[in-house]
């Protein structure tokens, strides 16, 4: 709060006509740069701050292997059903054991292998027939033999595996989408 | 420009905004209004840019503020910013009202900019309390308390009170009504009177220096582009450096740990609203009122009347000496008890320690948030912590039968003491104590020990061997343990029913690795094992129903409730 005047020691030029014109100049280039600067203060970090979501994961549910429950659970005889749960974090949020997918567990050919129980046609939720030992799609009517494969009815791929591990007697899934309705098998 | 001038006029616009005299020339001490607008505009931007990521309701206020400032990429800068900028906007809004007061430009005609311009400073400051309650944490939620509990304590205040907070208590309406006002009403508002209070300075033009003549400030004349406009971007510039080295300095705001109503904390306003807490102090019960109601109220009413109470003929300070005196004894009260609320905290103790402990939970909960809170919001950070997940996994899966922290139910052994002398003692004394065996229906297969079939001091030596057969020898007494092991073989009826060595099967539980964490575990797991209960056993069993890491958290969980 100086009385001093800052002015003191410019150029005077009286009634009020503009100082020389390099001084002018030199004031307008300062405000020029001076603003950029105050400006950029703000509008450089807003940049990463709002662009944050698109390189950084901001929801994930259940991205490693999902324990699904014990190997003497599942045989040859008939799939089993298990629900797969996963913590899912939304932005700051984190929900513990939410219903993340479904997968049909059986051993076949002596090996454990899980199918997503999501048609691999439109997304329906594919039921397993005991009595004519194949997996039937309740929409569309796909059907698909104990190996995957679809025997019959509009779907362009076998059920989609997915990945299982087995450690200390415990079978864990990892839990994967794919897209529907083409033949390639390709994660969403 | 001469394109977009052609269509817009845009010439014509800038003109009009940038053409004018500054009489007597430009002067840095008209800067402070232009930093206050150029502030306020950096407040709207970063508040937008903070909404981005805010999200205003009890159960995710503070877990989104605590996602924004440690985990989005410059979110911890641009918070700080707006948290320091809205210190800058009360010290330059100050700074203003100072400058006006010393020229005199609150006299005729300019009343309405002054009042316009009082108007503001309100808004300032209601700005900056609203917002300090939005990061939901401990200090933003107890120090609003204060405030609007003042609110309260006004005749007929309490309306107003519940108006303000939407309802008796705080909560999610609290949350969506301080943010709407914060966002919406105090923007509209301070840009209405900034509007007002701009197009009144431009009919008038600046009041410049009173101990000039006419002349002078004819020939003195500047225009205020560029000449004012360079002065007045430099004080921005100046500002907003302080404003990032301070926000750099600081690592921006700070953030408590989550509101806890059930939690008593230290409860501090703002700086700047300091003054008032302290004056608050020298005003009990029914004279409270004249510290929140009263005083404030007579000084804006002064501060109103200013126009018309200066009756000088000039504006040279020297004929206003009254005025001034009021203006800077206000001041110099403000700076006063500021500085009397600050000292007389850094001498108290509880409150040094208050704060230092509200740091670590700070800390601890805004550590825990990177995982992620749980949809409860606020306090369940909390639940992220490892022993707080085993606790609530005890009371779900134990506490129907076993105690813990005293919490739970006596059908089965309590915990606290778990394994101590002391606990042992007790429980070879008196097994059918519902501590132990008790409230387990049928479980009587041990037998009680009196005294007359073990001494006091026998038992000592038994329970000190227990102890060194557990495996950990470090702290057991080797004398005694022998003197135990002897008892054992020649006195003691356990050995009857209990083994001494790993893995060996009896009546009841081997004694080897007894109570330690693996063998907990064990039982947990399965208590059914020959080594374990065997037929006795009465547990569930969790193998099937809970991890091995879980197991072994509640295991040590169990342990650990003995070394307490
Ligand atoms: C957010 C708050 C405010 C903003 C953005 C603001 C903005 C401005 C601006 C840009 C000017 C013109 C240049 C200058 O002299 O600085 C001005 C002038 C003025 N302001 Fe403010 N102001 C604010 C608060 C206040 C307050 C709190 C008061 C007094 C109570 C006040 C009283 C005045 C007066 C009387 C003038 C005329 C100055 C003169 O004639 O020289 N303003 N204000
Ligand atoms: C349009 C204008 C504004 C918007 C949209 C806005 C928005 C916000 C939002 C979303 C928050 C919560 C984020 C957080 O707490 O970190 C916040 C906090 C805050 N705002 Fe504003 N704000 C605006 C203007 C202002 C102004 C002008 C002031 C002061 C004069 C101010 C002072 C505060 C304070 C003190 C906080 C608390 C910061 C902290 O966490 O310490 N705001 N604001
Ligand atoms: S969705 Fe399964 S057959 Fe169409």
């Amino acid at each position: 709060m100086s009385e001093q005047d800052s002015s003191e020691g410019a150029p005077k030029t009286g009634g009020g006509a503009p100082d020389d014109p390099s001084r002018r100049r030199m004031l307008k280039v300062g405000i020029g740069v001076l603003g950029g600067g105050v400006a950029a203060v703000c509008a450089v970090p807003a940049i990463g701050f709002v662009g944050f979501p698109l390189t950084h994961e901001v929801t994930s549910s259940g991205d490693g292997f999902l324990t699904v429950g014990k190997r003497s659970q599942f045989s040859a005889e008939a799939p089993v059903k298990v629900d797969l749960y996963a913590s899912r974090r939304d932005a700051w949020t984190r929900v513990d054991s939410v219903k993340v997918g479904s997968a049909w567990v059986l051993e076949h050919e002596g090996k454990l292998v899980a199918y997503s129980t999501t048609c691999p046609h439109l997304g329906c939720a594919v039921d397993f027939d005991g009595n004519d030992s194949v997996f039937k799609c309740p929409c569309h009517r796909s059907e698909f033999k104990l190996d995957g494969v679809a025997a019959s009815g509009p779907s362009p791929r076998p059920l989609d595996t997915l990945e299982i591990r087995e450690e200390e007697g415990l079978v864990a899934i990892r839990f994967q989408r794919f897209r529907q309705g083409i033949a390639e098998k390709v994660e969403v | 420009m001469d394109w977009l001038d052609d269509r817009i006029g845009i010439k014509a616009l800038l003109g009009g905004a940038l053409d004018e005299d500054v009489p007597g020339g430009a002067r840095m001490r008209y800067v402070f209004g232009s930093v206050l607008v150029y502030l306020f505009m950096q407040q709207v931007v970063l508040g937008i840019l903070l909404a981005f990521y805010y999200s205003p309701s009890a159960a995710s206020a503070w877990a989104s503020t605590a996602y924004l400032n440690d985990q989005v990429t410059g979110g911890w800068f641009l918070r700080g910013l707006h948290h320091h900028g809205s210190s800058a906007m009360v010290v330059v809004t100050v700074l203003h009202l100072l400058q006006v007061v010393w020229a005199g430009a609150y006299r005729k005609p300019r009343e309405v900019n002054w009042w316009s311009g009082l108007g503001m400073a309100g808004i300032v400051l209601a700005f900056a309390l609203t917002g300090y309650l939005l990061p939901w944490d401990q200090k933003g939620y107890w120090a609003t308390q204060v405030a609007t509990g003042i609110m309260g304590t006004v005749p007929g205040g309490e309306p107003m009170q519940q108006l303000v907070q939407g309802g008796h208590e705080y909560g999610n309406l609290t949350i969506t009504r301080f943010f709407a006002i914060h966002v919406f009403v105090l923007p509209l508002a301070l840009a209405g009177l900034l509007g007002l209070h701009l197009w009144v300075f431009r009919k008038h033009g600046v009041t410049p220096p009173a101990d000039l003549s006419e002349e002078e400030l004819v020939q003195k004349t500047q225009p205020f582009w560029p000449n004012q406009l360079f002065l007045d971007v430099l004080a921005m510039a100046l500002c907003g450096a302080a404003l990032v080295g301070l926000t750099v300095y600081t690592h921006g705001a700070e953030l408590y740990a989550p509101a806890d109503p059930a939690s008593n904390f230290v409860a501090r306003p703002e700086w700047y609203f300091l003054f008032l807490f302290q004056l608050l102090k020298y005003f009990d019960g029914p004279l409270q009122i004249i510290a929140t109601v009263i005083i404030p109220g007579a000084v804006a009413a002064v501060l109103l009347a200013l126009p018309f109470l200066d009756r000088s003929p000039d504006r040279k300070p020297r004929g206003r000496m009254k005025v001034l005196a009021f203006v800077g004894a206000l001041m110099a009260g403000v700076v006063a008890l500021t500085a009397l609320a600050i000292v007389e905290d850094a001498n108290k103790e509880s409150y040094r320690e208050g704060v230092e402990l509200a740091k670590q939970q700070a800390e601890r909960a805004r550590e825990l948030a990177k995982e992620g809170v749980l949809p409860a919001g606020g306090t369940a950070v909390f639940d992220n912590d490892p022993k707080q997940k085993t606790r609530l996994l005890f009371q779900e899966h134990c506490a129907t039968c076993h105690t813990i922290e005293g919490k739970g139910g006596n059908e089965a052994p309590t915990f606290d003491g778990y394994g101590t002398r002391e606990w042992l003692t007790a429980l070879v004394r008196n097994p059918a104590d519902k501590r132990f065996f008790g409230g387990a229906k049928g479980h009587d297969t041990m037998e009680p020990t009196p005294k007359d079939s073990l001494s006091d001091e026998q038992l000592a030596a038994v329970v000190e061997y227990m102890v060194y057969l557990q495996g950990d020898q470090s702290e057991v007494d080797k004398a005694l343990v022998e003197k135990g092991k002897t008892v054992w073989e020649n006195d003691a009826e356990c050995s009857g029913c209990h083994e001494v060595e790993a893995g060996a099967e009896g009546v009841g539980p081997t004694l080897a690795g007894r109570g330690t964490t693996a063998w907990v575990a064990r039982v947990i797991a399965d208590s059914s094992a020959p080594d374990l209960f065997g037929d006795t056993a009465q547990m569930p069993k969790f193998g099937d129903k809970l991890t091995q890491e879980q197991i072994t958290a509640l295991a040590e969980f169990v342990t650990s409730a003995g070394t307490q």
